[in-house]
């Protein structure tokens, strides 16, 4: 992906999104009712193509380059460009997870490669019954290009030890920090709670009952010290954003929002005493003052965050890495209301990972377009200009700053 | 033979899932089966390194490793119960892990042996055993911590 570069900052914008429908998929995925066939990347990705070209009130002719991001398989992008009807100049495989691919598709536009990209995302990941740990998600001993020669990233390096999985990370952060904090499973009940009410308002969300206290203490640990409703779903879906030089952005359907900034950071070494010791702060801090240096904005102008929330507490290693409450706080932050609208920062206001849909953060980026559009209904945050999305892995931070086109 | 019991430690049974092996990976693991816990030190920066590299230091690029002896000294920084079955009943659930961060430094992943996740407190101090184990290339000696 292209390093944080204020002249890049606004070169692009986003003039269409388009998703597929979470929540009923889920719903006949477990049902299957006869007749159900299982969901394909195709199937889901030209649905949410279609969509996003019919939100940008573009015709296919104006379109003429496309990215693919496919978790797992899913065909090449050559494939895909014929598949959707786009004479494509410009066709590329471009990660999975909303970490490169949008600013790489940015650069891609401002080198003069294509002047407007449909970017798919597509995962069916849930009809394909996939686990997110043990023997399963391993490099089987081949080596790992980010292994640096032969080990397996540091997730599944240990194996022997019984550990494993996205939600083992995250349990093993949060146990240290209720030692540090001295904090319970009570507080974090919060992050999940306020992000289901998030999700109850969306049309489109998997997860839209209530979420108590009770249901939350009583469900099942996946890893503890976190529950069920701690870890994100999976959920099979698609996304597609449509993006579009930003001087020929105006004037069409919506309000174009514009990509002003972007960083990245990635620990090489010493991974589990940052993830567990430093609670990831140190890169959440480097990638996101990047990221307000490109867009030429301050930490305190950005009005909504959609952060990753692979696990509750996940999203609160966020808040606080990134500088919106101190360390240590952010668990009362949530609770007090800071985390929505009113508060200092409305946070996934679509419901997340764990409530709304498991697009990888591409979702997020949806979400944040919607709010700077005003369509978000009733989390709309009021008069937003500048809004964050980040991507965060264990060892690696993303984020993207989006800023309406029109200010 | 094991799960959670009472009032009693809970046991992990010896099958394991399956150990990195090849190259640098096998020289741990050969130190392990002596009894010994070694970890890998640059020599040009010093670095102790966990996980095993194979290839460089991944603070200075260089290649110039020592097998370092640990003290099997540590104490415990964080921990995990497994209730998903993450590995399809070759361990069963639930059972413990801790993070144990060693005298010398680097944060090593591991199980308690003859305690579990209700003994634990802040910075608990454990120190080095060596478990029989067994996964799908033979027997072999798996690092694991007690009370200390």
């Amino acid at each position: 992906m292209p390093p944080s570069d204020p002249a890049l900052s606004r070169k692009v914008s986003i003039v269409g999104v388009g998703e597929t429908d979470f929540g009923a998929d889920y719903q006949a995925e477990r049902k299957r009712p006869e007749g159900w066939v299982p969901p394909t990347e195709e199937s889901l990705l030209t649905n949410a193509f279609e969509r996003a070209l019919a939100d940008s009130g573009l015709s296919r002719e104006d379109i003429d380059g496309v990215t693919c991001s496919f978790t797992y398989g899913g065909p090449p992008a050559e494939e895909v460009a014929k598949m959707l009807g786009i004479k494509a100049r410009y066709a590329e495989a471009n990660g999975n997870i909303m970490a490169g691919p949008l600013p790489t598709a940015c650069a891609a536009i401002a080198e003069g490669k294509a002047d407007c990209i449909a970017m798919v995302f597509a995962v069916a990941s849930r009809s394909a019954g996939r686990l997110f740990g043990g023997m399963t998600h391993s490099t089987g001993g081949v080596p790992d290009p980010d292994g640096e020669g032969g080990a397996p990233a540091s997730y599944y390096y240990f194996h022997p030890w019984g550990w494993s999985s996205q939600a083992a990370h995250w349990a093993l952060i949060f146990a240290h920090f209720q030692w540090k904090y001295g904090v319970g499973e009570e507080d974090l009940y919060h992050v999940a709670a306020q992000v289901r009410r998030h999700a109850m308002a969306r049309d489109n969300a998997v997860m839209r009952k209530e979420l108590t206290l009770e249901d939350y203490l009583a469900s099942r640990y996946i890893v503890r010290p976190l529950h069920l409703f701690d870890i994100c779903i999976v959920n099979d879906g698609a996304v597609c954003l449509i993006i579009r030089r930003a001087d020929l952005a105006k004037g069409l359907a919506h309000v174009p929002v514009d990509v002003a900034g972007w960083g990245y950071s990635k620990i090489k070494q010493n991974k589990m005493h940052t993830m567990v010791r430093e609670q990831l702060r140190p890169q959440l801090q480097a990638a996101s003052t990047d990221a307000l240096a490109m867009a030429g904005v301050t930490l305190d102008q950005i009005q909504h965050f959609e952060g990753y929330d692979a696990s509750s507490f996940h999203l609160i290693n966020q808040v606080e890495g990134i500088g919106f409450t101190p360390p240590g706080t952010g668990l009362a932050f949530c609770k007090d209301g800071q985390m929505t609208v009113g508060g200092r920062i409305p946070t996934n206001t679509s419901g997340g990972n764990l409530s709304h849909a498991y697009m990888q953060g591409w979702s997020q980026v949806v979400q944040a377009v919607r709010q700077l559009r005003g369509e978000a209904g009733q989390y709309q945050v009021p008069g937003i200009e500048v809004s964050m999305t980040n991507l965060a892995q264990t060892d690696q931070t993303h984020p993207i700053v989006y800023v309406r086109g029109d200010r | 033979m094991s799960g959670e019991t009472a009032d009693g430690p809970r046991y992990i049974g010896p099958k394991r899932p399956d150990r990195t092996l090849g190259g640098n990976h096998d020289t741990f693991w050969d130190w392990c089966g002596k009894g010994e816990l070694r970890l890998q030190r640059c020599g040009n920066c010093n670095h102790l390194h966990w996980p095993v590299t194979v290839r460089k230091c991944e603070s200075c690029g260089e290649q110039a490793f020592t097998w370092e002896p640990m003290s099997g000294r540590g104490k415990v920084v964080s921990w995990t119960t497994f209730q998903q079955d993450y590995y399809r009943g070759l361990m069963a659930v639930p059972y413990d892990t801790i993070l144990v961060e060693l005298d010398e430094g680097p944060l090593f992943m591991s199980n308690p042996q003859g305690f579990s996740w209700q003994d634990l407190s802040p910075e608990m101090p454990v120190k080095l055993a060596f478990l029989d184990a067994e996964d799908s290339a033979g027997t072999f000696k798996l690092p694991v911590f007690e009370r200390g």
